[in-house]
């Protein structure tokens, strides 16, 4: 019997990773930038399944389809680039993303609207800057170039404060658009600016699976066996519309799972999540 | 052009190129190859008031914050990943406004140096444009495309005042061998008014053009040997990264500012003479070892990340 008969469970950061996988076309060139874990293994994830032929840049050391020997603290260290088969240069891959060459991009934010706008450059107004992030890396960029953007953030869930206030991941308003979506914060669509890419189009979430509307507004596609949309609207400071179809997600297979923690035996990917989230799993369908 | 024969000189002579209020180019990229010898060097002699611009940093931009040497950081990122998160001394920096926030993107960098590298005023991007980086940066102009009709974003030509690299090997007459991503340091070099380097080790040209040239020497101004002058950032395939050295590095930033200054700028930078008192200091000889034990196995490299 082989490990991955026996494992009967997937924690929620397996069953994001697989989703976002998911997002990952066959043959396409993807970029998985760096602090990232979680991207990082979906990327491996699909080429390993169900994307054999994706061009997979690996983030930081520009390395084409490495064989990590292990995922690393760190994006820019040699066990992440063991077995590339050729390099990219920093100008290299941005000029493949402003030519319309790079086919996926994977972006987060502290701050996320209801166009996929995001924020992690800082918070507060013009003014008084509250708190800084660490800024975007070339995320401005790619969001505008990269041919289709997945979006995740493990932090979507809120828990109010005594006097009932939520610190909100999925916001009404973006203090800084660091990236854009589909649409300005003043409502002017994507198609109005020379972009080359098509703008995002889902976000995997701790809570649930976002797509995008006609409109480019952010539409519940997928909830999770343990969450709700009531759940997920507590969470969520703009209003959203439902999919007719809202489904459940699919839970990755027993080899999938297991090629996960063989590539991540420190679990540096659960850096992303929170305590609770660690502990959070869910039961395979016997089927 | 920088033409002399021998541009070896001491870390001090070598940082000195660098002046209060220049604009610095600090190569590597992350927890990999900064040249963080010379930064603590540059701290020791009391350089002050620079502006930083870069692409994906951290420990190196986030000790210069915590040590004031910084006015202003255009960098596109600043942070410990995953691994720590936020860059305590920058977040402070930047949020009491001792540090102003002039954030760029990767690839609006890159078109910045590489206009600076063609002689061109400016080159154009599509990107940026519907974002808050027009309102950081008023000096980005837009235009209208003569060809095409599309509002394209222009950004003006960037020229540092000064590329700091750490690379690992070096001829004397001063040119480079970087192995592994070069990062933004070989743009950087370009595009710069000055380039300085340390070195993992100087070879003669021979042994240097067997490995080929990164960086060509007319671009370099001068050079010194410094073993080990990237930790605790990672020069593989010398050395990995020293996490546990990062991880107290963090616990002094996170305690506030006197802290950070009391225990770690004291002992790690102010206290250290050179750069050999600091080697000794972080664990000698069986510490940089033990960063060297990366290669003897997976089990051991990840043992320094555990």
């Amino acid at each position: 019997m082989n490990k991955a008969a026996k494992i009967k469970n997937c924690t929620l950061g397996e069953l994001m990773i697989y989703q976002i996988a998911l997002s990952i076309e066959d043959g396409t060139l993807a970029f998985h930038g760096f602090g990232s874990p979680l991207v990082q293994l979906a990327l491996h994830l699909a080429k390993c399944n169900h994307a054999p032929n994706l061009v997979l840049v690996a983030g930081a050391t520009y390395g084409i389809n490495p064989t990590p020997v292990f995922l690393t603290p760190t994006t820019n260290d040699f066990a992440m680039n063991r077995g590339a088969e050729c390099h990219l240069s920093i100008d290299e891959l941005f000029d493949l993303a402003a030519s319309g060459r790079l086919g996926r991009m994977f972006l987060s934010g502290l701050q996320i609207d209801r166009w996929g706008n995001m924020n992690v450059t800082r918070l507060g107004n013009d003014d008084r800057l509250t708190l800084k992030l660490p800024g975007g890396g070339g995320g401005c960029n790619l969001s505008c170039d990269a041919g289709h953007i997945t979006i995740w953030t493990a932090a979507h869930r809120t828990h109010a404060d005594e006097k009932g206030r939520r610190r909100y991941r999925l916001v009404n308003h973006c203090d800084f658009v660091t990236s854009v979506g589909h649409r300005t914060a003043e409502g002017l669509p994507r198609a109005s600016m020379s972009y080359s890419g098509n703008g995002p189009d889902c976000i995997v979430t701790d809570l649930c699976i976002f797509g995008f509307n006609a409109e480019g507004h952010a539409e519940l596609r997928s909830v999770y066996p343990d969450t709700s949309i009531e759940l997920v609207r507590e969470s969520t400071e703009f209003e959203f519309p439902v999919a007719d179809n809202l489904l459940t997600a699919a839970l990755p297979e027993p080899e999938m799972i297991e090629f996960i923690r063989q590539l991540d035996p420190l679990k540096i990917h659960e850096c992303e999540l929170s305590q609770d989230d660690r502990v959070r799993t869910f039961e395979l369908n016997e089927a | 052009m920088y033409t002399q024969a021998d541009k070896r000189c001491s870390i001090t002579q070598l940082v000195a190129h660098i002046h209060s209020g220049d604009c610095l180019a600090i190569g590597g990229g992350l927890s990999w190859r900064e040249p963080m010898a010379a930064l603590r060097e540059l701290i020791r002699q009391n350089i002050k008031d620079l502006k930083l611009v870069g692409s994906a940093h951290g420990i190196d931009v986030d000790l210069l914050c915590g040590a004031g040497s910084v006015a202003a950081s255009a960098e596109s990122y600043v942070g410990f990943e995953q691994d720590f998160g936020m860059a305590i001394n920058y977040r402070r920096a930047c949020e009491t406004s001792v540090v102003k926030v002039e954030d760029n993107c990767c690839y609006t960098l890159v078109q910045q140096l590489r206009a600076a590298i063609q002689g061109l005023p400016f080159m154009p991007i599509r990107s940026v444009q519907g974002t808050d980086f027009l309102k950081l940066h008023p000096e980005f102009k837009t235009m209208i495309c003569p060809f095409t009709g599309e509002q394209l974003v222009l950004v003006p030509a960037l020229k540092p005042d000064v590329t700091l690299i750490h690379a690992h090997y070096a001829d004397q007459h001063g040119n480079l061998y970087i192995e592994g991503p070069p990062v933004a340091d070989i743009l950087f070099a370009k595009a710069s008014k000055k380039v300085i380097a340390t070195v993992e080790a100087l070879i003669s040209h021979q042994e240097l053009a067997r490995k080929g040239v990164t960086i060509p020497y007319f671009y370099v101004t001068a050079l010194c040997e410094v073993p080990y002058g990237a930790h605790p950032t990672s020069c593989y395939p010398r050395y990995a990264y020293d996490r546990e050295h990062t991880k107290h590095y963090y616990q002094a930033a996170k305690n506030g500012n006197d802290n950070f200054r009391d225990n770690y700028l004291k002992p790690y930078v102010y206290g250290c003479k050179d750069h050999a008192s600091y080697l000794n200091l972080i664990g000698g000889q069986t510490r940089l070892a033990r960063l060297e034990q990366w290669n003897d196995g997976i089990d051991q490299w990840m043992l320094l990340y555990e």
